[in-house]
């Protein structure tokens, strides 16, 4: 700016023009967050993780692929196996899928989220809860459209509508419940890791709960042909914890 | 003292990249000069609190990184430039540096003031709405300064900030580095020597894990008047303490 400027000239000698112009484009790029951003900040305590949850599905290539593995996870949790291990086993692939997705795998920011003040883990918590709840919106509408196209001589559209409600009800919507009562519990006791730990309890108890009302409870815990599949299970969570949250190498616990 | 290490080393599996450091640095701005898989991102990582040492002791604004509690302080008032900072191409520059100010717990109301700040002061303002898929790979850079100065940090940590910078913007850069100088301690590790000698107070010269030495650029530059190969003063005594060093 010029010293020659006409429009400069009667401006006090005292007024920080850097300042004033700082400030104008403040207001001017300033992003309104929407309702649902303000209502998750104040639930979470963190505008920052309200800012992550509502950005999840903008990352595409982790949407992607962790919507496309939650959705086979999905289909094999739901299909009448009789065994209560494909249950267990589903969302720990899920959980493996969305940690590499927007962990270390693919997330091109990760080294640097993992020197920021909110917890990388209480961020993948919450990215989890998006991609599970945004695909119950989305189960939800297919339910909804293939049951309305279903009709006589129409047998695709029927069972396509049963597989998505299927999908929808048996999976998503739980799954989606129990991310957020692990993100609630974590947010309450401030510890992504107590968190999961209760999120992996309530599927648990989900699960076995249905094989208690089944009568199967007993076989399902009993059975010695499930150990290695309950061991392979306990494996494959550790495994997620230790890739969700670790940097190459090595981290900070 | 904000930055206070002591004996650090960091060993991935046989490999040791960080063997016995000492490091304490005040208010200023502190060059990290070596050459490559000298230590200097590995010390960077652990002073940015990314991986925790092997062993020795680090203390950052006075707290210890270890636990859990001053780590977070730790973090609220770091600044930190990544190596290889990957970007979200889908985001603007303010959506960018927004999320990362959130992320290190800025009050909400401070943030829209202090983006606007950090993208101007690394002179973005005309691309401020601009997808980062839009930009050229020195903007990129210049948008990961932002993110790491919009919490105008006390700690400001910054790896090869210059690498796809046009010179002007270097110029621009080098006095950027200066005046938050004033203020925090600023850690600059870099491969460009000319970088420090405009910019440093202080410069370590890493090799093979190890300080080989410590001192202003010109007691560098000192070092290379008698032997040492390089078209500029500093360079030349770079080379001199690292042939020295390696004898």
């Amino acid at each position: 700016m010029s010293d020659n400027d006409p429009s400069l000239r009667e401006c006090p000698a005292d007024v920080d023009l850097g300042r004033v112009w700082t400030s104008v484009a403040a207001q001017v790029w300033r992003r309104q967050p929407g309702w649902l951003e303000r209502a998750a900040g104040r639930l979470l305590r963190s505008p920052g993780l309200a800012r992550a949850l509502l950005t999840t599905p903008s990352l595409l290539l982790p949407w992607l692929i962790a919507s496309i593995v939650v959705l086979a996870a999905g289909a094999g949790a739901t299909l009448d196996s009789g065994q209560p291990v494909v249950a267990l086993l589903a969302p720990a692939v899920a959980a493996a899928a969305i940690a590499y997705s927007y962990g270390p795998g693919i997330d091109p920011a990760w080294e640097l989220s993992c020197s920021m003040a909110v917890s990388d883990r209480m961020v993948l918590l919450v990215r989890a809860l998006a991609v599970f709840a945004v695909n119950a919106l989305l189960g939800l509408a297919a339910s909804a459209v293939s049951a309305g196209l279903t009709g006589p001589g129409r047998p695709g559209a029927a069972a396509a509508s049963g597989a998505a409600a299927a999908v929808t009800f048996g999976w998503l919507i739980p799954m989606t419940a129990v991310c957020a009562f692990a993100l609630a519990v974590a947010t309450l006791a401030r510890s992504a890791n107590v968190g999961a730990a209760a999120g992996v309890a309530g599927w648990l108890i989900t699960v076995l709960s249905g094989r208690v009302a089944s009568g199967h409870f007993g076989a399902a815990v009993t059975d010695t042909v499930l150990f290695l599949p309950y061991l392979a299970i306990g494996v494959t969570c550790a495994a997620v914890a230790v890739f969700a949250t670790r940097i190459p190498r090595g981290r900070y616990r | 003292m904000n930055v206070e290490i002591t004996e650090l080393t960091r060993r991935f599996g046989r490999n040791q990249a960080v063997a016995g450091v000492n490091l304490q640095a005040g208010t200023g701005v502190y060059g990290l000069l070596g050459p490559n898989g000298a230590g200097k991102t590995t010390l960077l990582r652990m002073m940015a609190t990314v991986i925790p040492p092997t062993s020795g002791r680090v203390r950052l604004l006075g707290r210890d990184p270890r636990a859990y509690g001053p780590r977070r302080e730790v973090r609220r008032r770091l600044g930190y430039l990544p190596q290889n900072l990957g970007y979200y191409p889908g985001f603007t520059v303010v959506e960018f540096v927004e999320y990362f100010a959130l992320l290190k717990e800025m009050p909400a109301a401070r943030v829209p003031a202090a983006v606007a700040t950090a993208v101007e002061r690394v002179d973005l303002g005309g691309r401020a709405k601009a997808k980062l898929r839009t930009l050229s790979g020195g903007m990129l850079r210049r948008v990961g300064i932002a993110q790491a100065i919009v919490n105008e940090p006390e700690l400001l940590l910054l790896d090869e900030p210059t690498a796809g910078l046009d010179p002007e913007q270097r110029v621009a850069f080098r006095a950027l580095l200066r005046d938050l100088g004033q203020r925090a301690t600023v850690v600059v590790s870099t491969h460009l020597v000319e970088d420090v000698g405009a910019a440093c107070s202080e410069v370590a010269l890493m090799d093979q894990g190890k300080i080989v030495f410590q001192g202003t650029p010109a007691e560098l530059t000192a070092r290379g008047t008698e032997q040492g190969t390089g078209d500029a003063p500093l360079e030349r005594g770079y080379t001199a303490v690292l042939a020295a060093a390696r004898s």
